[in-house]
């Protein structure tokens, strides 16, 4: 179905290739998933598939691609919009119209189908993505993953033979992601779809794909199972490293295959660890607090304290109120009721220098927060507000992301050099509490890696608190020390994250699956306790 | 060698087009000079005959293959832009943020995209405030020319020069739109008596005269705000919206080279 014979690519003024002699057939009713670190090449192979690299972005384009025996060099994009449907990383970003009728229909129209073909496969795809209670709704008032099942449906009405998608699930919680996963899944095998998918959270696709494509920073791509790409790869899921850590011969890569692999690690006494409640002093305590938008009550009167030294994950559905919360302790959005004391002040009543060494926030988008022209223009202000010598800033963002360039334009860099510039900037004040607002859309597991021990220093060497809202199990047990899970504004559960985390399936992480009933959760847990047995 | 599809640039086929536009509303505006006659004339008439031709125009460009996706994206965005800051200053003298945007975006893209942002941009925002009349045809070929000729300075001045430059420019196209507004309801604005008043049939020189002062004396109030404003914003915002505006060219990578090869090696 689609054929890369001997590609390459080159940007224009870049010397660098983003691809180099890459092969690779897929066939028709194929998912393959395309992996590799941040910034090297996988939107790029994506965009090839249907000709817009280069047609759209200029560059040289050695050996050819062709999709459906329709070559990229003689066909524009427009040509092969029958053929290939694309949905980006951030499905609002494509929407044309307001509701999810029309929206899916926008397609259709611009390619020329007549009336009732057009009526007939709304209907379909309605019915086909379980879309139909949501057909006269308007988009923006959808959930992310909703708005992800619109924007694939509306790549699917024009009946494309291949399905091209970045990232789908980066932005969506873990039950949303396993909904949209599981629909590309059926289409593949009911439709014989062909599906082309990149990710970084490989945890969730993975046991979806038939084979992967991995590509590493120099350009070179290799092609195979999952199995055999992910034995060789530093970019695995949490299973995999689990696997290595315990030595097994082989990998699986579903949580079914390696609890099969893993019975008698399982078969040990458990030695429960009992874990000393902290001594230290309240950071953060709120007390009734409320905010509603209009009607519509975001958190309805919740109370809470937070310590120092505490890493505090908010965890709960898309809309569950997690962002609310964060905004409202950082002093951003007022609470239309209750308390909020950081260390007995009022943060709304904290106002520059004061305000950015009591608080440092990292809202979703990280570039709200960067203003300046350059990252090098970035690190000199931040040096300058805090009277800090020059450098220091720029010296904090390399350790975060190295070999990043000082000229670049803060929005031209990739999410997780954003979310390190941001993070570096915030810290240069060094506020006593840190506030980040899913800090790890977009990130690829190395800088999630270099995130999770800068926190963890941040809060333990320096006694200060952190508060994070996440979507990612993952990274909140290896990093959380403590677990509020938000449902339709209340707190539903509150403690530590090991008791949080294994009383709820769906948010469990995936070590923590394979060894239940065992009470670890990451493959560092698990690897000291079995040293601690011998 | 292939490239991708450049900004908007007008043909030669366009430019005809655009020529005879340009002229049929150069005559729209300048008729009261050189009308000899007993009756006023039915400008009107100009007026549909502008907007008509314009309209071709956009049309010839868009079916013409040259306008991608790109182009039609930035013309539909800088374009919204500018008409939803036109009824911020509506009713307030001369308060008019959109000449800001519409001549930094010519600047950066050109002056073919200039003329079509100006003459959009101007319809759009007629839309949005209700303010379509016999005007709107003379204010859509003033704001297009004004885009024309923004994107027509000259390219090599950078940083603080082209700053300057930008902001004489902004005065003189504060200037120009008050004239030409003047211009087009002159005649008619006083009733025959005064003696500002049009002469029908009168010397040129003594209209030209009569012009001039009856527009010192009636629209200076709302030329030099609307000057000084423009200025102030090009002086405080023009730097940053110019390199975001210069970004986004870079970004939509524009006449970029595309070379199919057999291999790299």
């Amino acid at each position: 179905m689609i054929k890369f014979s001997h590609v390459s690519l080159i940007y224009p003024n870049s010397t660098t290739t983003v691809l180099e002699d890459l092969n690779l057939t897929i066939a028709e009713g194929e998912m393959v998933l395309v992996i590799g670190p941040t910034g090297s090449g996988k939107s790029s192979l994506l965009r090839l598939i249907n000709g817009l690299v280069p047609h759209h972005t200029g560059g040289i384009l050695a050996g050819d691609v062709s999709v459906n025996g329709l070559s990229t060099q003689m066909t524009k994009p427009g040509g092969m919009a029958h053929l290939i449907g694309i949905v980006g990383q951030n499905p609002a970003n494509g929407f044309v119209a307001d509701t999810v009728e029309e929206e899916l229909a926008f397609g259709m129209e611009v390619l020329n189908l007549p009336n009732d073909v057009m009526r007939k496969r709304v209907e379909e795809v309605l019915d086909l993505l379980s879309l139909a209670p949501l057909r006269n709704r308007s988009i923006a008032t959808l959930s992310g993953g909703e708005q992800q099942r619109v924007a694939i449906g509306a790549a699917l009405v024009t009946h494309p033979k291949v399905l091209v998608l970045d990232e789908p699930t980066s932005a969506l919680d873990p039950i949303a992601a396993e909904e949209v996963l599981s629909i590309l899944h059926r289409l593949v095998h009911d439709l014989g779809l062909t599906v082309v998918i990149a990710e970084h959270k490989l945890e969730r696709v993975i046991q979806f794909a038939d084979r992967i494509v991995y590509i590493n920073g120099e350009g070179v791509a290799n092609v195979g199972t999952p199995e055999e790409i992910l034995m060789q790869s530093p970019i695995a899921p949490p299973i995999v490293h689990l696997a290595k850590a315990l030595g097994l011969k082989e990998i699986g890569v579903t949580v079914r295959e390696m609890r099969r692999m893993t019975t008698h690690y399982r078969d040990i006494e458990t030695i429960s660890k009992i874990e000393t409640p902290p001594t230290s002093s309240k950071v953060i305590t709120f007390e009734k607090l409320t905010v509603s938008y209009g009607d519509t009550i975001a958190l309805n009167g919740i109370t809470s304290n937070i310590f120092a030294g505490d890493v505090v994950a908010v965890m709960g559905r898309n809309g569950a109120g997690k962002s609310s919360l964060l905004k409202a302790l950082a002093g951003v959005n007022p609470p239309t009721g209750g308390s909020i004391s950081l260390s007995g002040k009022n943060p709304f009543e904290l106002h520059g220098k004061q305000r950015r060494e009591t608080i440092g926030f990292i809202p979703q988008e990280p570039s709200d927060l960067l203003y300046g022209q350059s990252v090098a223009i970035e690190c000199e202000q931040a040096d300058r507000d805090n009277e800090l010598s020059a450098g220091t800033t720029f010296a904090v963002l390399q350790q975060l992301v190295p070999g990043i360039s000082t000229a670049t334009h803060p929005r031209d860099l990739s999410e997780g050099q954003r979310l390190g510039l941001a993070l570096s900037v915030v810290l240069s004040s060094n506020p006593s509490i840190l506030i980040l607002d899913e800090p790890t859309r977009g990130l690829d597991y190395q800088a999630k890696n270099e995130l999770t021990r800068m926190l963890i220093n941040f809060a333990a060497s320096f006694g200060k608190a952190v508060i994070l809202a996440t979507h990612d199990v993952e990274l909140v047990a290896e990093l959380a020390s403590r677990v509020i899970f938000i449902a339709d504004g209340d707190i539903v559960a509150d403690g530590s994250t090991l008791d949080v985390l294994l009383s709820s399936p769906a948010f469990a992480p995936q070590v923590a699956k394979v060894m239940s009933p065992q009470p670890w959760l990451s493959v560092k847990d698990v690897v000291a306790a079995l040293e601690g047995l011998q | 060698m292939n490239t991708t599809p450049d900004v908007i640039t007008f043909s030669r086929k366009t430019a005809g087009v655009l020529l005879v536009a340009s002229l049929l509303s150069a005559a729209g505006f300048l008729w009261p000079f050189f009308y000899v006659g007993e009756n006023l004339p039915q400008t009107q008439l100009f007026f549909w005959c502008a907007v008509a031709v314009s309209f071709a125009l956009v049309v010839v460009q868009i079916s013409s293959q040259q306008l991608d996706a790109k182009s039609v994206a930035l013309l539909g965005v800088l374009s919204a832009l500018i008409a939803a800051l036109r009824p911020l200053g509506a009713g307030a003298v001369g308060i008019e943020p959109m000449w800001f945007i519409l001549i930094l975006s010519a600047r950066v893209f050109g002056p073919s995209f200039g003329f079509l942002l100006g003459m959009i941009s101007m319809f759009v925002s007629a839309l949005l405030t209700g303010g379509i009349g016999p005007w709107l045809g003379y204010q859509v070929f003033a704001a297009a020319w004004i885009g024309l000729l923004a994107g027509s300075l000259p390219k090599i001045l950078r940083g603080g020069r082209e700053i300057f430059m930008l902001i004489i420019y902004a005065i003189f196209a504060s200037a120009a739109f008050g004239i030409l507004m003047d211009l087009q309801f002159w005649p008619w604005a006083l009733g025959s008596s005064t003696q500002l008043s049009y002469l029908p049939n009168g010397d040129i020189s003594e209209n030209v005269s009569r012009f001039i002062t009856f527009h010192f004396a009636t629209s200076m109030a709302w030329d030099i705000p609307r000057a000084i404003f423009t200025s102030i914003l090009i002086a405080a915002a023009g730097k940053a919206v110019l390199s975001a505006l210069r970004r986004t060219r870079t970004r939509a990578a524009f006449l970029q080279p595309i070379i199919f090869n057999e291999r790299v090696k």
